[in-house]
């Protein structure tokens, strides 16, 4: 049995130094008055239209987006190195994206295998040949981090295809500053709000050379995808269109336009919220609605840029993942900053003679099949079930992997009124164009069962603001500027402000 | 930056589908307290006098219907299902707004999700008179809050131009249902003297009645400063310049819009021809006689500028 790792407070439940001053604020709140702000947050967000979208019953519902009035804390030293370790690990995807579909140098030195590839579901034939600006494919990705007993941050999965969550840190954010106004000002937590500002330059700069000020479209399924929300909230803040395939047509110039009360408009970037396979009717599969005939040409054209890049996920492919610190190693020639979690690939002699061995300490994955399917928990397995799944990784090793179990750390939460911890984990979000910029944070979800390991908010998960909080003894600037005597003297009269 | 014509569709139908919830709120607000005022203990005129409001937001036929107050307010407001009601139009332009999110200024959307919740909530309270007034007045507050929102924080751009058509189109039809409806049954009941009532006391209360279902009162007495007279109102109602709910001034702040806005010809031609025809009808609202014709062919005309708006603006691809 495991004991669980609180961010925000000690073995003894004393706060930890960057949650001293959220701890005392508590303290003095007092329980009413803590559930009173929950509430107000809660009622902010009914108001505020800030949601999500279920699919249950046959009924797509607009659900209020769940969310926890304690934030989470982390550290600003350790944040940074989290911080460099993201900007590393998305540098290392995005060039072995495009080694992938021009030289495939990784394969021929023989250190990714040919095979993988071959059986991959998201590798796009029809990208091969191509280089995207700045050879960037996944300019925005979401990468899944969990925090392990030990304190450290791993890597659990990628998210270079349509990532989502971005809009509810910003969104978080913004109740969570009325919720605790007493907090913000004293304390040095970094802002998240620049984010928009920031996935406009990216997005900006994929436009065709020659054009100053892009018209950037953000491409949606509609209002039934679940992530509607920030797809509109995402094109509001950038001053972006937000269009659906049927409003984008692309002309006999290959150039995409879209249609507007004034004619046809062209279209300079698009931020797409399909996935790839709906992207492109002529060229992916031929019954999507949600896509725009044409649009792979005008990409292959240069008179559009598309972000992410069709063909981008091939690298969250999960096999992929078991690669990734050989990938950093031999595009970057460094060590892995940001730790995977370790995977044992029972292709390899020795690796899985080491599974074998300690079977009863890992889980065991099926590399192709998704959503928890064929997994072994080796501490929770009976000795038979060890001995099937032993068997099953000698008959066809290349099928799996194994890797340790780890334990998500916790965070104290609201549950009926009462602080409890509950398990977290974090989606930071990436950019990378030119440059490369890691939000401050993430999107903190938290699973509100005890016990529970599941943070989705389609299942009953709920989520957090997440400070990353610098310890430079508070706020030491210049004092705040005054009107001069002079000025402020002049006829204010007993109601005045002066 | 251009507006995508789907954008362009649904800005322009919150506009209409808001105005409609805040007209009708209006109309169903002052009926009832017209009832107040007129108080009847005859069971054969009350069975009837909730017909004339079914009336005005659908078709004449309802005139010859028997209806409850309860049926016509669960028809005209409560009913989320009713084509039409209250609970449907803000439903429906809340809808509209959720998907045009990026185009209007955030407060807008706001406003609007908010009094959405609203009468989710307490819509159905409607029935009972003494808070009806408490849910009709918030959906006419609201409404008029959102268009200050927009009015004082919004860019004047072809959205812009699309709202303030949706809302001056369905005003200019309400106002022309309502004078058609109401101020003709109540000039043709003026025409018959035999009547056993007393025309002065009650025609006056009704015709105010009239006047306030627009929020027309006030405004009325300031230009006219003469007695409430039957033509009168009608004429203020439909050609005055400066009322902002005349059908006139409605149709003229339509073609202001269209100044501002591109490709305009076909759209402008059906506003000219409504007007034209609008000013042609004055001979009718001295005595009322055909003034319910002519309200219809007004109307139709109406919804003829809306045709050439949903073509020339609204369809995508449309040339």
């Amino acid at each position: 049995m495991t004991v669980d790792v609180d961010e925000l407070l000690t073995d003894d439940g004393a706060p930890r130094p960057a949650a001293t001053a959220l701890w005392e604020l508590l303290d003095e709140l007092g329980p009413e008055e803590i559930l009173a702000r929950q509430q107000a947050t809660e009622l902010d967000i009914l108001t505020m239209g800030i949601t999500f979208t279920v699919y249950s019953d046959g009924e797509n519902i607009d659900r209020a987006w769940p969310f926890d009035v304690v934030p989470r804390i982390i550290p600003g030293d350790e944040w940074n190195q989290v911080q460099l370790g993201l900007h590393q690990r998305l540098r290392a995807v995005n060039m072995f994206i495009d080694d992938l579909y021009n030289d495939q140098r990784i394969i021929a030195e023989g250190v990714f295998p040919a095979d993988l590839l071959e059986e991959s579901v998201n590798f796009r034939p029809e990208c091969v040949g191509f280089h995207p600006k700045f050879g960037v494919w996944a300019h925005i990705s979401g990468s899944d981090l969990v925090k392990d007993d030990d304190g450290t941050f791993y890597v659990l999965e990628d998210n270079l295809r349509v990532p989502s969550g971005v809009s509810y840190v910003l969104e978080n954010r913004a109740v969570t500053k009325r919720a605790f106004p007493e907090l913000f000002g004293k304390n040095q937590i970094r802002p998240v709000d620049s984010y928009t500002d920031e996935l406009n330059k990216v997005l900006s700069s994929l436009a065709p050379d020659g054009v100053i000020e892009p018209t950037i479209a953000v491409l949606t399924p509609g209002i039934f995808n679940s992530a509607y929300f920030e797809h509109s909230f995402l094109a509001q803040r950038m001053g972006a269109e937000l269009v659906e395939g049927g409003d984008l047509v692309v002309g006999d110039d290959d150039c995409v336009y879209m249609h507007t009360v004034e004619g046809r408009e062209r279209v300079h970037v698009i931020y797409r919220r399909i996935d790839d396979l709906f992207l492109d009717p002529e060229v992916f599969r031929s019954d999507s609605l949600l896509g725009v005939s044409g649009l792979m040409r005008a990409w292959k054209a240069g008179n559009v840029g598309i972000a992410n890049a069709p063909g981008a996920g091939v690298a969250d492919d999960k096999c992929v993942y078991a690669w990734m610190p050989d990938i950093i190693r031999f595009y970057l020639g460094e060590e892995p900053k940001i730790a995977n979690v370790p995977t044992y690939r029972c292709m390899y002699d020795d690796e899985r003679e080491y599974v074998l061995e300690h079977l009863d300490e890992l889980v065991m994955k099926p590399a192709n099949e998704s959503g928890g399917y064929g997994i072994t928990i080796g501490s929770r397995a009976t000795e038979e079930e060890l001995t099937a799944c032993a068997q099953a990784i000698l008959d066809d090793p290349r099928n799996w992997v194994a890797q340790p179990i780890i334990n998500l750390s916790t965070v104290p939460t609201l549950i009926d009124g009462e602080m409890q911890s509950r398990h977290v984990d974090l989606r930071p979000f990436i950019l990378t164009g030119e440059h490369s910029y890691v939000t401050a944070g993430g999107l903190t979800r938290v699973a509100l069962k005890e016990g529970s390991l599941i943070v989705n908010s389609s299942q009953g998960g709920g989520s957090k603001d997440t400070w990353i909080v610098d310890d430079n003894g508070g706020w030491n600037g210049p004092p705040p500027q005054t009107q001069s005597q002079a000025q402020g003297s002049l006829d204010v009269g007993p109601e005045g402000i002066g | 930056m251009a507006l995508l014509s789907r954008n362009a569709d649904r800005i322009f139908w919150a506009a209409r589908y808001l105005e409609r919830a805040e007209d009708t709120s209006r109309l169903v607000q002052e009926f009832g307290e017209l009832f107040d005022d007129m108080p009847s203990d005859d069971p054969n005129e009350n069975a009837f006098r909730w017909a004339p409001l079914l009336a005005v937001c659908g078709s004449r036929e309802f005139l010859a219907r028997e209806a409850s107050e309860r049926e016509v307010v669960d028809a005209l407001v409560c009913d989320p299902e009713t084509e039409g009601s209250v609970a449907q139009c803000v439903a429906a332009a809340r809808s509209n707004l959720r998907t045009t999110r990026e185009v209007l200024p955030r407060e807008a959307w706001h406003a609007v999700n908010d009094l959405s919740m609203f009468v989710e909530a307490e819509g159905a309270r409607a029935r009972d008179r003494r808070f009806r007034g408490h849910v009709l007045g918030r959906v006419a507050n609201d409404s008029r809050r959102l268009d200050g929102i927009l009015t004082s924080s919004m860019n004047r751009d072809a959205a812009w131009q699309m709202w303030r058509m949706g809302r001056y189109l369905e005003r200019a039809d309400m106002t022309t249902r309502v004078v058609g409806v109401r101020a003709a049954v109540l000039m043709a009941q003026a025409a018959k003297p035999d009547e056993p009532r007393d025309p002065l006391r009650y025609d006056e209360v009704q015709w105010m009645g009239v006047l306030r279902s627009l929020s027309a009162l006030q405004m009325y007495q300031r230009s006219t400063r003469g007695p409430i007279e039957a033509s009168t109102v009608v004429q203020f109602l439909l050609f005055d310049a400066g009322f902002p709910r005349s059908v006139r001034f409605c149709l003229d702040e339509i073609d202001r819009s269209l100044d501002q806005l591109t490709r305009t010809d076909s759209v402008r031609a059906a506003v000219r021809e409504a007007r034209d025809a609008l000013m042609s009808t004055m001979a009718t609202t001295t005595d009322g006689s055909d003034l319910d014709q002519a309200m219809d062919w007004v109307q139709s005309l109406i919804g003829k500028v809306n045709g050439a708006i949903t073509d020339r603006y609204l369809s995508v691809g449309a040339h």
